[in-house]
């Protein structure tokens, strides 16, 4: 009996302790249904504020950097909009994150976008005002065929000229070298630095984007000679030229490769390159980040010397590929259209880009050490050299040697083909494959490519 | 007794029905009748009462599974069967119309050197990761057998690779590999040999090999403990009827154990052909399909072309195409292993 007894006080005591419990997990549980995480932030005492979503990639430290310190300087002054940071983890595959973004219905209102024709002409974003493009120059902005600009840029239009080769300076005066003038100086400089005993250059592969690091460069002098033809790509498309007009610089790649790229480079990823480079285990590396990279050599060590250049074809002539404004290779920030459909989503994220393109926003974006986009006022911008290596970013701008050239390509799954040709390069430099396969494998590909439209 | 082909068939519905109208077991049964629960006696008017109460209970039932149905089926058989009318279109995942291409994307896949790639990689990755992890569960499951005291010690040792997903060991994994700072060429290194420092991940000769080691590493967890039950349920009369008969060790692993473990068989080896057609996360992480395309497989490379490359239609057909193959496979399989279960 006292048993029971005790059994059943027991039981009720553990009843009540087990309801008190459900009704803590319950109160939570509301507590955080509560939570605002799309709609209006409040500040007590103030008209609510709209927040938005600016969704980047991060694989660029700088970068991250920039975003960091623009949103904050913006969310500080502004009194009607707070922007939200809605970072895309590095190594993460864009296109899945946006199309998984589209499937749910989760488009942020601000989005650094790549593959942009898919885009447009699936509808999914939305024109950017002239509030924002009318403090950009001109050049740096392209229309759509509808006549609409849909993206706009996040730094500076300098074209593909942050590939380049970074190199320890010091090396190079210890061992009496000098930067490349001509295509031959560069074989000969790789030759020289090997042998003196050390590796000459460290290239990544790990991810596939950076292999153009190198292929571009080789590649260029070559793409250039088809600015007439509007470029090798439309060219390619109308049957006036094809893969087999780029065998030179595939067999440049392979023997550079072959011969004197440190080895390991099929799964170096491209941000240990610089750590390569700054622990001697490379003289020179690739690198597409341009000034970024020599900021991130910086922040690693700051005795490194580091300095850049971009390998010259064979006249000597420095060829830049200049940035698509259109296309599906071009990119840029772009508003979505779900913003779009909410008219104070929609003026937020024009603020935010109003915002970005202004002289303050820049200056903080070159103390950041990125170069600021192409604004109308870019004169007034305070330009940060004192990273070391700069002056050589610069002084290449003012090359005498420079020559920008086009090629661009309309067709919307270009960027397609683009993936199937790095990987088809990257399988030729490692011999899985002979030049004469991979020219002819990427021939296949490029004319299923034009067929699909 | 564990193998489930040796259940079917038995009267448990009669034992249930009887326990719901309150009767015992052996109501009815005649003096002298065996104490088996199998035997009640169902005449007519019983059978009907079972009849309509089991009616009921469907309903009951149904009525429980029905919420998991609905979402199973809204969640995997609508979509599955939306990829295969997808896989007739030239969608790309983005855009709110497309067109029918009829078997276009099936001559691509079927005629593409790359898919056929991915097919080989699956195939030695499927079938090597099942019949290496299978082969060496049963030989830890057999130690774990034999162990004592500590059993649940090393159990939970062996186990504890099952715990953490296949992303997060080949993130760990990809680390340790790195040809230039990773913790095993570093130890090559200083230990020696530093000819045996390679580029595990970046060696398209050997990196398909590498990604089979990670993934036996991972997924060997369950499959040793599912054969360690199935060894501690094999009747010790029989183990020691064989050894009085004059059997050794081997002798009775061979002709009792061995045996007695072809249901156990049967589902790891499915279970480990099913992952390893599926492989994604270690071939993501480690190489991304590279260098170049040789470590790609179909999982990957459905991902690859149906997300990454804004070819929905394309990679739906390859979709098909790997289900298919796995279907085929896991049948076939499955057909051949039922043959050796033992019925009890």
């Amino acid at each position: 009996m006292h048993d029971a007894t005790t059994r059943a006080g027991a039981q009720r005591r553990r009843s009540a302790w087990l309801a008190g419990a459900a009704g803590v997990a319950v109160a939570a549980l509301a507590l955080t249904g509560c939570t605002s995480s799309g709609g209006d932030g409040d500040d007590a005492g103030t008209a609510p504020k709209t927040t938005i979503r600016f969704l980047y990639a991060t694989g660029d430290e700088t970068w991250n950097s920039v975003v960091d310190a623009v949103v904050e300087a913006f969310n500080e002054q502004s009194e009607t909009t707070t922007v939200q940071l809605d970072p895309l983890p590095a190594g993460s595959d864009y296109a899945t994150a946006l199309k998984t973004m589209d499937a749910t219905g989760n488009w942020p209102a601000v989005v650094d976008m790549r593959d942009t024709l898919t885009y447009i002409n699936a509808g999914k974003l939305a024109p950017i005002p002239e509030s924002v493009t009318e403090l950009i120059e001109p050049e740096a902005v392209g229309s759509a065929e509808d006549g609409n600009v849909y993206t706009v840029p996040y730094s500076a239009l300098n074209g593909e000229i942050g590939l380049n080769i970074v190199y320890n300076k010091d090396y190079f005066e210890e061992n009496d070298l000098e930067v490349p003038e001509t295509y031959d100086d560069f074989t000969d400089l790789l030759a020289d630095i090997k042998a003196n005993g050390d590796e000459p250059l460290a290239t990544a592969a790990a991810e596939v984007w950076p292999s153009d690091q190198l292929w571009k460069q080789l590649a260029s002098p070559y793409f250039a000679e088809w600015g007439d033809e509007g470029g090798f790509w439309t060219a390619a498309q109308n049957g006036d030229a094809t893969i087999e007009d780029l065998r030179e610089p595939l067999q440049e790649l392979l023997d550079i490769t072959n011969e004197y790229v440190l080895e390991g480079w099929q799964s170096t990823a491209d941000a240990q390159t610089t750590t390569l480079l700054v622990n001697d285990m490379a003289v020179m590396a690739t690198s597409s980040a341009g000034i970024g990279r020599l900021n991130d050599i910086n922040k690693v060590d700051q005795d490194f010397n580091a300095g850049l250049f971009i390998v010259p074809g064979e006249d000597g002539s420095i060829n830049v590929l200049k940035n698509a404004v259109n296309g599906d290779t071009a990119g840029g920030l772009a508003i979505s259209s779900q913003a779009a459909e909410d008219d104070d989503q929609y003026a937020s994220a024009t603020e935010f880009l109003e915002f970005f393109y202004q002289v303050d926003t820049a200056n903080l974006m070159e103390a950041n050490g990125w170069l600021a986009p192409n604004i109308v006022a870019a004169d007034e911008i305070e330009r940060n050299t004192s990273i070391p290596g700069a002056e050589d970013y610069f002084a290449l701008l003012e090359s005498p040697n420079l020559v920008w050239y086009e090629n661009v390509s309309d067709l919307s799954t270009f960027s397609a083909f683009n993936t199937f040709f790095r990987q088809a390069r990257i399988e030729m430099q490692d011999g899985q494959s002979s030049i004469d396969d991979t020219i002819a494998k990427v021939q296949a590909e490029f004319d299923k490519t034009v067929a699909a439209g | 007794m564990t193998d489930q082909s040796a259940s079917q068939g038995q009267t448990q519905v009669v034992g249930a029905a009887v326990r719901l109208s309150g009767g015992g077991p052996l109501d009815g049964a005649p003096e002298g009748a065996p104490d088996d629960v199998s035997f009640v006696p169902v005449g007519p008017e019983r059978e009907q009462r079972r009849t309509r109460r089991f009616r009921s209970a469907r309903w009951v039932m149904l009525g429980f599974v029905a919420p998991a149905l609905v979402i199973y089926l809204l969640m995997v058989i609508v979509p599955s069967i939306q990829s295969l009318q997808l896989s007739f279109t030239n969608w790309d995942g983005i855009s709110p119309d497309y067109e029918y291409v009829g078997v276009r994307n099936y001559e691509e896949i079927l005629t593409s050197g790359r898919f056929w790639n991915a097919v080989k990689n699956t195939l030695i990755l499927g079938l090597g990761s099942a019949v290496i992890i299978n082969a060496i569960s049963l030989g830890v499951a057999l130690m774990l057998d034999k162990v004592g005291r500590w059993q649940g010690f090393f159990r939970t040792a062996v186990y504890l690779p099952a715990l953490v997903s296949g992303f997060i060991l080949a993130t760990v994994w990809k680390y340790l590999l790195n040809f230039n700072f990773g913790a095993v060429n570093t130890f090559l290194r200083d230990a020696g040999f530093p000819e045996w420092a390679r580029d595990w991940l970046g060696d398209s000769s050997i990196v398909v090999g590498v990604i089979l080691f990670i993934t036996c590493f991972t997924l060997g967890g369950n499959t040793t403990l599912i054969y360690l039950a199935n060894l501690q349920s094999v009747p010790q009369e029989l183990t020691e009827a064989a050894r009085i008969d004059g059997a050794n060790s081997r002798q009775v692993f061979r002709h009792v154990t061995w045996p007695m473990l072809a249901g156990a068989v049967t589902v790891n080896m499915t279970l480990a052909m099913i992952a390893g057609w599926t492989i994604f996360d270690q071939v993501m992480v480690l190489t991304a399909g590279g260098p170049g395309f040789v470590s790609e497989t179909m999982a990957f490379f459905i991902y690859k072309v149906g997300f990454g490359e804004y070819r929905a239609g394309f990679g739906s057909a390859a979709a098909i195409v790997l289900f298919l193959v796995v279907i085929v496979s896991t049948v076939a399989a499955n057909a051949y292993m039922r043959k050796r279960e033992i019925q009890a």
